[in-house]
């Protein structure tokens, strides 16, 4: 079952003639598994420190001003109890980590640059000294961020959307350092993204093996290039606008600040015509993900590849003129909120698409459930339950009473954590064979899935039930409103679920070093999959193939073809007969 | 299931809000349920048996077509019915003489009535802390201005929320259709104070408010706003609405 | 046999470049998977993304400008100094000359005349490094008169965005010199000359983007 015989020819590969240092393998190396590795690791060193704010933040909502457990020995003049200004710092930095230093790095960093080199196959990005940079880059930025914790007058605490002249004028939060040192973060990381995405690109267009033609590409190729076309435009409007915040706080000028003629209004435009594009930045790539995924374990050829490519164009389209639709009851004029309800409800149709092609490929399948499949398959799912739900809010009249209630935290979590995270997943089970050559253990991976799936949803659907009640976000006690007394039960269920999800990811934090360094040998190709990375050794040596590269014949999804005995017909195997049958 | 978790509604365009709640809930519900109902049929229909084989295609271009039709046209109704209660609350203003003008701050609602002489900004205006007292039944315009960062006017029992801008005056209305007490939050981050930044609206009857009115408004003329609102508080005590 | 062919000769540094694409994407027909050259190559592809995004970064700025300007009440506001239109043009000529003095060092390479390459080269940067002179002396006028970052919008602006640009011309200078200083190594004559060609897309860009924020920022 190893590899099909045509492949052969890959295995025994000895890169580089020279020996390069610990240094140069591990830290400063430019290969670009090594630096997908890198990202990985942050991500997941952050994801970790996101998730304990996370569970800070719900202990407060659940049992207000009691003693966080743990934070005794951190807020020593409180105890451990949290101060108002505490929470606002804990969930501010919750989003921020967890978008900026998470789901990019995993999603975009790691896996887009694991993936496109192999998968295209190419032997390394088309720069690879300046991807190693942009790893550095983006690790120094995030480092920047963590620095923000230790400064006199706490981190940043103006919610991750940071809305002037909240977070322009240093005395309006007490944060002075904080803020600052988020806004020369996110400066940086948005050079490193840059960096990366220039890179992204460029490959793709004009490093592609033989015969791997735009519509022969995997999609989740197809994801990464969209989304690093978007990560190139949005990232740097994001990188002027906390320059200009920037200068705000310590040079003085005034952007934002109403006093000074600036326009509050114009953060948020500049804030979200980033921030729109990079919720489909952080959703993209997963979902290209669990369009690699469900055929493989389907062994059925993904439906509607085009559809699929298309859709995810039109997406990423539509996602620059749909921003405004964070801000309808900001004071912005309603006739162009209207214009965004229509924007929005259409951005919807190209993710309808998706999920019916992703449910036509399971359609008369072999679904095998292994772990990766199983987080893909959530991953469907949630999205569908997360993208519903922004149903409810791209109506302008029913946004005006949810906007800002946990109805919006529960569409957050559902697409980022269900989507996002779940794709993250997914692609850490089902690329681990290859990227450290090793399995990873499948019932450590059911023990983490299962609780991970039930727990998720105990805590975020009831959110959706609270929001409706009219529990606003970003507040610190809603047991001072009375309107809001008889649905406390509620947050105490959800804190206890959310500890629960905590726990449940031990499973994997334990599987994800076990097998690092005792798990099963993994062979060329252990899920029978036809994408090229396959067809390298696990894990792909330096300059990932041999002598040749892989010529491609055909699309990525040919499974169960009848042209093939096997269930699977790899992309790079050449056709039997007659030469160059046209398919995909 | 969430209908009877929204906070009662007690204002006029507050219905137009909660049905369309319901119907998006409706639509978003039987989509839900088809879709996870497939799902899991496929699951287990199609789970991997012994001697099964994976059906070959790549797709079917009538049914991507219908499954992209569809949604659009269903999300095409959904904004033409968003449309018309959407530009009623917000981009019309009805008809109305009581006028108050809440001014935000960190972290308390300034709520200004004219006094006795109609006007703003003169000397016989009287600013209370976090509460508004409003007659029921009337449209009441409210100019929201903010002394410092962005708050938001958030009433749950209205349907009602509207940023406030500093530097920019926006105006909004509202129109209650019982009396009662309620809690008026901030809903929009404004620093440490966020939580707890609270008010209250008191929606009296008509014979209420002009009692509250003569004792809290200085009432010599016995008027809160302008002079034709002094007629309709004792007096046309059901049809106040012009 | 299994040679890999990726064993080049190793740069001063140790570091062994990698090979270079195999082909330019793979849109040829099967049956004959032989390598294309690509339409643009890896770099120019690379420099022109990059000013996609610059492109953003700028627009930002610029519409985030617009926008106070056109919400202002009065632009330039009272009792505010007016920006040096005329020396301004004239240093956008000097500008815009250095773009020339670019654009003419690529002949210099193709016949193989690394002296002038480099002459062309610090010509380019010279002229950049004299227009950021007299912006900076302006500046300095300017703050005299007591237009800061600090008077209100207008300043705001005004520093903002000259600034963000005069920091992309340093960019750009200390680029250029590097990349004269290679020239006078011997680089590029080899064929080498993606590092050239990137910097002189940048300058370009640079450049071009002058007279955007010119005719912005002081005409209107
Ligand atoms: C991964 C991230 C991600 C993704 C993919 C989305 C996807 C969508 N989002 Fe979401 N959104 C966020 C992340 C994301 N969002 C975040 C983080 C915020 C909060 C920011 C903050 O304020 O802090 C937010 C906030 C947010 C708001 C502002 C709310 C407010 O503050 O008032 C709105 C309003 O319209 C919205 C809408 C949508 C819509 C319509 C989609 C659509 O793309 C969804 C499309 C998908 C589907 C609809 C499901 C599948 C389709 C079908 C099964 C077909 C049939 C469907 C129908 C016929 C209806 N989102
Ligand atoms: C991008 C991704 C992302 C992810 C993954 C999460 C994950 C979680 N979020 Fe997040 N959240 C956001 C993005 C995200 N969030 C955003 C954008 C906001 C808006 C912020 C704003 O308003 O500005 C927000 C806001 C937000 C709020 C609202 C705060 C408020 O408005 O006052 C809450 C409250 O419950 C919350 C909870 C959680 C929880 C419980 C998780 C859990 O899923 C976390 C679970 C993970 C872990 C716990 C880590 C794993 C731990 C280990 C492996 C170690 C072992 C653990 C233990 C010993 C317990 N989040
Ligand atoms: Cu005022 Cu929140
Ligand atoms: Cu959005």
């Amino acid at each position: 079952m190893s590899a099909s015989s045509a492949t052969a020819h890959a295995h025994d590969v000895h890169a580089g003639h020279h020996e390069l240092g610990f240094v140069r393998t591990y830290i400063f190396s430019t290969d670009h598994k090594m630096i997908a590795r890198q990202f990985l690791f942050m991500g997941l060193f952050m994801m970790v420190l996101g998730g304990l704010l996370a569970l800070i933040v719900r202990w407060q909502l659940a049992w207000p001003e009691t003693a966080v457990p743990g934070l005794g020995g951190i807020l020593k003049e409180t105890g451990g109890i949290l101060e108002p200004s505490t929470y606002n710092m804990a969930f501010t930095m919750h989003a921020t980590i967890m978008i900026f230093f998470v789901i990019m790095p995993i999603l975009a960093g790691a896996f887009g640059n694991f993936c496109i080199p192999l998968m295209i196959g190419a032997r390394d990005m088309a720069f690879p000294f300046l991807n190693m940079l942009s790893f550095w880059v983006t690790f120094s930025a995030g480092l920047i961020m963590l620095s923000g914790f230790f400064v006199e007058g706490g981190h940043a605490a103006a919610g991750w959307t940071s809305y002037a002249p909240l977070s322009a004028v240093p005395s309006y939060t007490g944060v002075n350092w904080g803020q600052n040192i988020w806004c020369i973060s996110l400066f940086i990381m948005g050079v490193g993204s840059m960096m990366g995405s220039i890179n992204y690109i460029t490959t793709i267009i004009n490093m592609r093996a033989p015969g791997m033609r735009l519509f022969r590409m995997p999609l989740v190729i197809w994801s990464l290039f969209i989304t690093a076309i978007l990560l190139l435009l949005a990232l740097p409007v994001l990188t002027s606008g906390v320059a200009m915040l920037l200068f705000d706080r310590t040079l003085g000028t005034s952007w934002f600040r109403p006093s000074g003629g600036g326009e509050p209004l114009l953060w948020q435009h500049l804030f979200w015509y980033f921030g729109h594009p990079e919720v489909y930045i952080l959703i993209l790539p997963a979902m290209g993900i669990a369009s690699e995924i469900l055929p493989v374990f389907c062994r059925k050829p993904i439906f509607g590849y085009h559809a699929m490519a298309f859709s995810m164009i039109g997406i990423a389209f539509l996602s620059w003129i749909v921003y405004g639709h964070h801000m309808f009851v900001s004071g912005m004029s309603p006739a162009l909120g209207m214009a965004f309800t229509v924007t929005t409800m259409i951005i919807a149709v190209p993710s309808a698409i998706k999920t019916f092609n992703w449910l036509g490929t399971m359609w008369g399948a072999r679904i095998q459930f292994t772990v990766p499949m199983l987080n893909a398959l959530a991953f469907v799912s949630m999205f569908v339950i997360g993208g519903l739900s922004g149903i409810f809010m791209a109506s302008t009249p029913v946004d005006i009473y949810i906007q800002d209630t946990y109805f919006i935290v529960a569409h957050i979590h559902y697409v980022v954590f269900g989507g996002s995270i779940f794709g993250a997943f997914a692609a850490i089970y089902y690329w681990f064979p290859k990227m450290f050559g090793r399995m990873t253990n499948t019932a450590l991976g059911h023990l983490h899935f299962w609780p991970t799936f039930v727990f998720f949803n105990l805590t975020f659907f009831p959110m959706h039930i609270i929001g409706v009640g009219g529990q606003m976000r970003r507040i610190y006690n809603p047991m001072q409103y009375e309107f809001l007394q008889h649905q406390q039960h509620w947050n105490v269920i959800i804190t206890y679920s959310a500890l629960a999800l905590g726990v449940s990811q031990i499973p994997f934090v334990i599987n994800f070093f076990w097998s690092l360094f005792a798990g099963k040998k993994a062979p060329l190709n252990p899920w029978n999959a036809n994408t090229l990375e396959w067809t390298a050794p696990s894990p792909p040596p330096h300059l990932n193939w041999g002598a040749t590269l892989p010529t491609v014949y055909r699309g990525p999804y040919e499974y169960s073809s009848p042209e093939s005995r096997d269930d699977f017909l790899p992309q790079s195997t050449p056709p039997v007969g007659a030469a160059g049958a046209r398919r995909h | 299931m969430l209908d009877w978790w929204l906070p009662e509604n007690v204002s006029t365009y507050g219905r137009e809000i909660d049905w369309l709640f319901h119907l998006i809930y409706y639509i978003t519900g039987v989509t839900f349920i088809l879709v996870f109902v497939t799902m899991l049929a496929f699951l287990v229909m199609y789970r991997d048996r012994p001697g099964r084989k994976a059906r070959y295609t790549h797709g079917n271009t009538t049914l991507e077509i219908v499954w992209t039709v569809v949604p659009a046209l269903i999300l095409v109704i959904l904004t033409l019915l968003s449309v018309p209660a959407w530009s009623k609350i917000k981009m019309t203003m009805p008809e109305t003489d009581f006028v108050v003008q809440v001014t935000a701050k960190q972290f308390n609602w300034q709520v200004t009535y004219p006094g006795p002489d109609g006007k703003f900004g003169t000397a016989d205006d009287k600013t209370l802390l976090d509460e508004m007292h409003v007659p029921v039944n009337k449209v009441v315009r409210v100019i929201l201005k903010s002394q410092d960062v962005i708050h938001s006017f958030f009433v749950p029992n209205f349907r009602m929320k509207q940023d406030a801008v500093p530097g920019r005056e926006i105006r909004q209305w509202f129109e209650a259709t019982k009396p009662g007490k309620y809690e008026w939050p901030c809903a929009e981050l404004c620093g440490f104070g966020h939580s707890g930044m609270r008010g209250w609206i008191y929606v009296h009857t008509p014979d209420e408010y002009g009692k509250w009115a003569a004792e809290n408004l200085k009432a010599e003329a016995a008027a809160p706003a302008t002079a034709e609102a002094k007629a309709d508080d004792p007096k046309k005590e059901e049809k106040a609405k012009k | 046999m299994t040679t890999v062919t990726v064993e080049r000769p190793r740069r001063a540094n140790g570091h062994v470049p990698p090979p270079p694409p195999p082909t330019g994407g793979g849109d040829g027909p099967d049956r004959e998977p032989g390598p294309r050259r690509p339409l643009l190559d890896n770099v120019r592809l690379a420099m022109l993304f990059l000013i996609c995004g610059e492109v953003m970064f700028f627009g930002g700025l610029i519409s985030a400008f617009l926008v106070l300007r056109v919400t202002a009440a009065q632009w330039p506001p009272p009792l505010q100094p007016r920006l040096p239109v005329g020396v301004t043009g004239v240093n956008t000529l000097v500008l815009l000359a250095s773009s020339v003095a670019i654009a003419a060092a690529s002949p210099a390479l193709v016949q193989r005349d690394p002296g002038t390459l480099v002459r062309r080269l610090l010509l380019a940067g010279g002229l950049g490094a004299a227009f950021l002179l007299v912006q900076g002396y302006e500046w300095i006028r300017l703050v005299g008169y007591g237009l800061t970052v600090g008077s209100g919008a207008y300043g705001t602006t005004f520093y903002t965005v000259i600034g963000t640009h005069a920091a992309h011309v340093v960019a750009a200078v200390v680029w250029v010199g590097v990349t004269a200083w290679l020239a006078a190594c011997g680089r590029f004559v080899d064929g080498q000359t993606g590092a050239l060609r990137a910097c002189a897309i940048y300058w370009h860009f640079v450049v071009a983007l002058w007279p955007i924020l010119y005719v912005a920022v002081y005409l209107v």
